[in-house]
């Protein structure tokens, strides 16, 4: 019964790249072999990465504020689509250029009194006033770095994501309360399929009232779905460089149109 | 601090502890080729660059007190939640042995070392204790030692502020005896508990740091030497939950 089990074992626990047939090896396992891809990574096993899965789902529904969870669910279960979504963006020239640059928004990079700078109604300034509005100190803190996506390409595509997650707010006008998360979520998972906004769309709901699902379902989600659907994909804007473009003309290339409400006061 | 003549130098070298001389005068030895320590170069005080492990990581002994500060730090907050959930609730069981074995009585002077808190407690280093010769009547230290870069001068401190017929008591993960539990050990240890730290406090690493620091720990034989080494007499040790814990119990005469 053991000779049977070594191989299944082996596959379950072993790390990406570990080729060492050694029996003790996939049980206890580090680096060795799988050495890091990029810095921060934690190579897992296909064991492990389920039981990440599960156990940052059942966390983030049960406290909310553990976003890192929701991080680490979307780490763990969107490889497939993550290449998906990086295929799509090298199709694109301006995605392409993404992927080539890497461009990345974190306080290191954004250039808070350059965009301060800007005329109101840019994208640079709006975002900024988003920012402001919905409570972000600054300096504006980082999102924490990919650790269990075993492709270091692919790490960077849904480092990207969660970078461009405000901009997303920005440009749908959502406020970060939990009403208007979960109608960027509805939007996201429209756009990108990754299994974590998926989740996050349709278990999000759970914690509201009957008037706030009652909104949500009749007008706000129709919405989302309907601008995810007519928008091109959201990943193949270079925000860096649009930062004096119009928030409006930016939206009409989109087809993004105004939101049915005024979400602020209702979650 | 250690007495002359009667110390022994461990060291840790490939996969296993052995006893590498005997003699204080070696201080800074360093073994270079796994299992051959007769041919270790010696190394003049000056040029003292030795490394120990942290986890499976190679690191500098200098730097492996501040490392395993900086995890104890990271997972103090969860400490006791983490500790159920990883073991079950067992840990309460082992630590209730410990006492059993212990039998404290009103009036023992009893120090427990890496204790983290306790009713009255003194912050100080395992391997230079902040007490005098001779002071206490039992010894504890349950699940520390394994992380004290030099277990050798902790445990002979741990001789010096015994008093003559005080015991020491030390609680610590050892070696499964068992073959097909040391796998499902393996298993659980390394595919399990760093997901549970990453999900319950956030922080795999530490968690991984702490499987990997229970294989670097020498097994329940080794352990009982190195307590002999620190002169202590009627060294025994019972292992607990096939081998997954061992309870080691020395005296002073």
């Amino acid at each position: 019964m053991a000779t049977l089990l070594r191989p299944v074992l082996r596959r379950l626990c072993g790390l990406p790249g570990l080729q060492r047939p050694a029996a003790e090896m996939p049980l206890r396992a580090r680096s060795d072999g799988a050495g890091p891809l990029y810095s921060h990574h934690l190579p897992t096993s296909p064991l492990q990465k389920g039981l990440l899965a599960a156990g940052s789902a059942a966390m983030a529904l049960y406290n909310p504020y553990r976003h890192d969870m929701v991080a680490v669910l979307g780490e763990t279960t969107g490889h497939r689509t993550l290449k998906v979504l990086r295929d799509q963006m090298r199709r694109d020239p301006e995605g392409a250029q993404i992927l080539q640059e890497r461009p990345r928004i974190s306080t290191s990079t954004l250039d808070l009194g350059k965009l301060q700078s800007l005329p109101e109604g840019s994208l640079g300034r709006e975002y900024l006033r988003f920012l402001d509005v919905n409570g972000h100190c600054f300096p504006y803190d980082t999102r924490a770095p990919t650790r269990f996506v075993d492709d270091e390409e692919l790490a960077y595509v849904i480092q990207r994501y969660r970078e461009v997650h405000d901009m997303l707010h920005t440009l749908l006008g959502m406020p970060t309360n939990i009403l208007g998360e979960i109608v960027v979520k509805w939007f996201e998972a429209v756009q990108t399929g990754l299994p974590m906004c998926i989740l996050g769309a349709f278990f999000g709901p759970i914690r509201l009232g009957a008037q706030s699902l009652q909104v949500l379902v009749s007008e706000l989600i129709p919405w989302a779905v309907q601008n995810g659907r007519r928008a091109p994909c959201v990943l193949n804007l270079y925000y860096e460089r649009r930062w004096e473009q119009s928030l409006r003309a930016l939206r009409e290339e989109l087809g993004i149109t105004a939101p049915p409400m005024h979400v602020q006061g209702l979650a | 601090m250690a007495a002359p003549g009667s110390c022994a130098l461990w060291s840790y070298c490939g996969r296993g502890w052995s006893r590498a001389m005997r003699g204080c005068q070696l201080l800074g030895l360093r073994s270079s080729w796994p299992g051959d320590l007769l041919s270790a170069r010696l190394l003049s005080q000056e040029k003292r660059a030795a490394e120990t492990h942290f986890g499976f990581e190679t690191v500098s002994e200098e730097e492996k007190g501040g490392k395993v500060y900086q995890v104890f730090e990271s997972v103090a907050k969860k400490y006791d939640v983490m500790n159920d959930m990883m073991s079950l609730g067992i840990h309460r069981v082992w630590k209730d042995l410990l006492l059993w074995k212990m039998h404290p009585l009103p009036g023992t002077q009893l120090l427990d070392v890496a204790g983290g808190t306790g009713l009255a407690w003194v912050l100080g280093d395992a391997e230079e204790l902040p007490f005098d010769d001779d002071k206490f009547d039992i010894y504890t230290i349950a699940f520390g030692i394994r992380n004290v870069t030099h277990i050798d001068q902790a445990l002979q401190e741990a001789h010096r502020v015994l008093k003559p017929g005080g015991r020491f008591l030390c609680l610590e993960f050892s070696q499964v005896n068992n073959p097909l539990i040391s796998r499902l050990y393996d298993l659980y240890s390394f595919q399990v508990i760093p997901v549970l730290g990453e999900v319950i406090a956030g922080d795999w690493k530490s968690y991984q740091y702490l499987v990997e620091s229970i294989r670097r720990f020498p097994s329940q034989e080794e352990f009982k030497d190195m307590i002999e080494d620190a002169g202590f007499h009627k060294v025994t040790y019972e292992s607990l939950t096939s081998g997954i814990v061992a309870i080691h119990s020395g005296f002073k005469l």
